[in-house]
């Protein structure tokens, strides 16, 4: 076959010479259109204006795709305790760094035992979702009575985010997976941006790594009730608002267990800004104006 | 060449290196294969309690450092590739055909590399304690004791020291099994992660010993720093 | 088979073709399947060559170092050494660079530990099947134009191979170099890898065709031992390999430490006169003093 004319402009780059133009070319192309037998690659006639590509090479050119989030998601938190879990993070999604939706549910009920909070850029979350929803229609087909537990979820996600990777074109989130295993036991596990994933008592994803994750380690235990790990959560979530200028005063935690997945009502936490020293910031600088 | 302006995955690399140290010494009728439990990446430890030792068939256990993501996968392809040799073979798979499928899987990604460091440990058709040890592109050589990860070089020559024998490649040929007891080479082992975990930033929190001989698979633990 | 073929597709839960199951499908890729027949994954880059560097920075693959083979009158020596390194990092002692192809063809590796070990496998697995479909011994000739057009076939996507084909054919003895650029060469003498320009310092200057096996051995060895002793990133042991007539034997495997102290013995105090001439015997002497103080304080 001959390969298809291709010629540049400055402005639009590349585009494909249309028939009609030079007719030289098209009667080469009306010859090889009429010939049988195998194709042939043949160098078109040589034109000043003209060049001619492999197509072939033109389809193996590696496609390239943004690879840098726009609406993203920070922080987001979970923890164990005695028969549950808790996932928290706040209901912002930036546009850069500009706080542009403020109502948004970063936490998804996979079904009742399990629930994913993101980190991340928001569109590629709700792919995620999209892939949990048709798991769970397929599910739902085979009416077998089984449901994927959190465990599985996790394992599956675990499987979606690395195979995305090795292709060069990855999901941006971090995904922290709470939830039950089928046998009833607690679990909580988290899936990073390339694959990288682990369980553990207390994780987080975004830079709650470096300001919950250590309160977390501080407080936790195995033991907690509800309204003690809720109150650890409540000051982890306190620091990263203080701290995380991605943050806002603004959270839900959803909480599972064996009864089931429940997302809270949206909460802010008390903060105090009344000091004097933030009415009148210079006042006791010795070096301020 | 790339055309100009095009910039190869501008902000995120497809490698992490989560950290962590795995070892392990062969003996007459022993093995054992080590690592630590901790996971991090950059300045941060994400978890303390990684494990990086799995058994692969009734013979053999597996350890790999490195990206983890990695490291998992592979191990997950090779957990099947081994049923699947079973099934086939109405055996399961020992650890110098396990050491070689290892070596193969890990070349076929020669341009796309698993960021792993393996050490594979079991015992041969002969009971004797084999440990097969890694470069990430699938080059492998039997050895009596190796360590992997980011506390190699602190590890490696002590085990040196305490384990060196004569080269298997000298002729005539003089025996170069391992002359430590059990009971001795674990002792050491936990002495070399103590010491790592002392100096090496990616070493620490546990350190866990699987230990292989006719009697089947034990484990033993000890706590490292966790700082 | 002409028959109408019954579709059982619908049995299978990942036929629907849901997005969902498609990312568990591409993890069951690698599983499935002669493992053989894949093919390597090559990353979805623009920049192939940019990645290669940039990966083999982050892996580290252990690489080789010097090795040499020579015909004589009385076949092939072929002798190396054993270290292998990770950049500064000696990673091994004791690799094993002789690559035992079958019972009458030897490969030598240098560069890529890997790519050596894999490729001459490899090579390995063709030469049977050579003597399967013609019922006899390959030709060195033959052996190295497999490899070397396997090697050429991967030109350009990073293999570091410089190896050596060395064996015993119905044409005598046959010595040939490949490398991962394609070149191909026939030659008498070849010495490969980081050391290689020691070892010809030794191996040219004592070549002689009619030399006996031990003293061809001894020229290989002394030649290997010379570049362990001047290039960093060779040592180990010595390995000497004999290829005749009735295929290859490895003759000898020395320690370089030991080697050292064969081929430099310690000269007694006493006989300095005659290493060094009467002042050397003088400067002893008053080096021996100095020590003996130093000790006491």
């Amino acid at each position: 076959m001959i390969p298809r004319r291709v010629a540049h402009n400055p402005i639009i780059g590349p585009g494909v010479v249309p028939r009609g133009v030079d007719a030289e070319y098209d009667a080469a192309c009306a010859r090889d259109d009429a010939r049988d037998g195998p194709a042939t690659t043949t160098h078109a006639p040589a034109s000043g204006r003209a060049f001619t590509l492999d197509g072939k090479a033109r389809e193996k050119a590696p496609t390239t795709r943004t690879q840098t989030p726009y609406v993203t998601g920070t922080s987001a938190l979970g923890l164990k305790y005695g028969d549950g879990v808790l996932l928290a993070c706040d209901t912002l999604a930036c546009y850069g760094s500009t706080k542009r939706y403020k109502n948004v549910e970063r936490v998804k009920k996979v079904n009742e035992r399990c629930a994913i909070a993101f980190t991340g850029e928001l569109s590629d979350f709700t792919y995620v979702c999209n892939l949990l929803e048709e798991l769970t229609t397929e599910d739902f087909c085979e009416d077998d009575g089984m449901t994927r537990d959190a465990e599985e979820i996790y394992q599956y996600l675990t499987r979606v985010m690395y195979n995305r990777r090795n292709k060069f074109d990855p999901l941006w989130n971090s995904l922290v997976v709470a939830g039950l295993k089928t046998n009833g036991e607690t679990f909580l596990g988290t899936v990073g941006m390339i694959g990288t994933h682990y369980e553990d008592d207390h994780v987080c994803a975004g830079f709650g790594n470096h300001i919950a994750r250590p309160i977390f380690r501080e407080f936790y235990k195995a033991d907690m009730t509800e309204e003690q790990a809720v109150e650890v959560m409540r000051s982890a979530l306190y620091a990263c608002v203080m701290r995380d200028k991605q943050m806002m005063n603004k959270f839900q935690i959803c909480k599972v267990t064996k009864d089931g997945v429940t997302i809270s009502e949206p909460f802010a936490v008390p903060t105090e800004w009344g000091y004097e020293k933030f009415y009148n910031p210079t006042k006791f600088s010795e070096t301020g104006w | 060449m790339a055309p100009e302006g095009a910039r190869q995955h501008a902000n995120w690399s497809p490698y992490d290196n989560n950290g962590g140290t795995v070892l392990a010494v062969a003996g007459e009728n022993y093995v054992i294969c080590a690592s630590d439990t901790r996971m991090s990446t950059g300045y941060s430890i994400l978890t303390r309690n990684y494990e990086k030792v799995d058994q692969m068939s009734p013979k053999t256990l597996m350890a790999s450092a490195g990206f983890m993501a990695d490291a998992q996968t592979l191990k997950k392809t090779l957990k099947a590739r081994c049923k699947q040799y079973e099934f086939q073979n109405k055996k399961p798979i020992g650890c110098v055909s396990f050491a070689q499928m290892l070596s193969n899987t890990l070349y076929y990604r020669r341009f796309f590399p698993y960021y792993a460091f393996n050490i594979v440990a079991g015992l041969d058709a002969e009971g004797k304690g084999a440990v097969f040890t890694y470069d990430a592109v699938g080059s492998y050589e039997r050895t009596n004791y190796s360590c992997q990860g980011s506390g190699q070089a602190l590890i490696m020559p002590v085990l040196d020291n305490q384990l060196k024998t004569v080269s298997p490649l000298v002729l005539p040929a003089v025996s170069s099994a391992t002359p430590l007891s059990e009971a001795a080479a674990i002792e050491l082992i936990k002495d070399c992660f103590a010491t790592a975990a002392e100096r090496d930033i990616y070493t620490g929190d546990r350190v866990e010993l699987w230990i292989m001989n006719a009697d089947g698979v034990r484990k033993e633990e000890m706590p490292l720093r966790l700082d | 088979m002409n028959g109408p073929t019954l579709d059982f597709s619908f049995l299978d839960a990942t036929a629907r073709g849901s997005m969902a199951s498609k990312h568990v499908d591409e993890s069951l890729d690698a599983i499935d399947g002669n493992m053989h027949e894949c093919n390597f994954k090559a990353p979805a880059v623009e920049d192939f060559e940019g990645f290669q560097r940039e990966v083999i920075n982050y892996v580290k693959p252990n690489h080789g170092t010097t090795t040499l083979a020579f015909i004589f009158e009385h076949g092939i020596v072929v002798a190396v050494d054993s270290r292998a390194s990770q950049g500064p990092y000696i990673s091994s002692q004791t690799v094993k660079k002789v690559i035992e192809i079958n019972p009458f063809l030897l490969g030598t590796m240098a560069g890529g530990a890997a790519d050596c070990q894999f490729w001459q496998r490899n090579l390995g697995i063709q030469c049977r099947l050579h003597e399967l479909e013609n019922g006899k011994r390959i030709t060195v000739r033959a052996a190295s134009k497999l490899l070397a057009n396997t090697l050429y076939s991967y030109k350009g996507k990073g293999l570091s191979m410089g190896t050596m084909v060395a064996g015993w054919d119905l044409n005598g003895p046959g010595l040939y170099y490949v490398d991962s650029e394609g070149t191909r060469l026939k030659g008498q003498r070849f010495s490969v890898g980081s050391g290689s320009l020691f070892a010809y310092g030794v191996l040219d200057q004592g070549y002689k065709w009619d030399l006996t096996v031990e003293e061809a051995c001894e020229l290989g060895r002394r030649a290997i031992y010379h570049a362990t002793f001047r290039d960093a990133f060779s040592g180990g042991t010595v390995s000497v390999y004999h290829v005749g007539a009735n295929g290859w034997t490895k003759v000898t495997g020395d320690d370089v430490g030991e080697l050292h102290f064969s081929y430099y013995p310690a000269t007694p105090v006493d006989d300095v006169d005659a290493h060094c001439g009467g002042e050397g015997k003088k400067e002893a002497e008053a080096r021996a003093a100095t020590e003996a103080s130093a000790m006491e304080t």
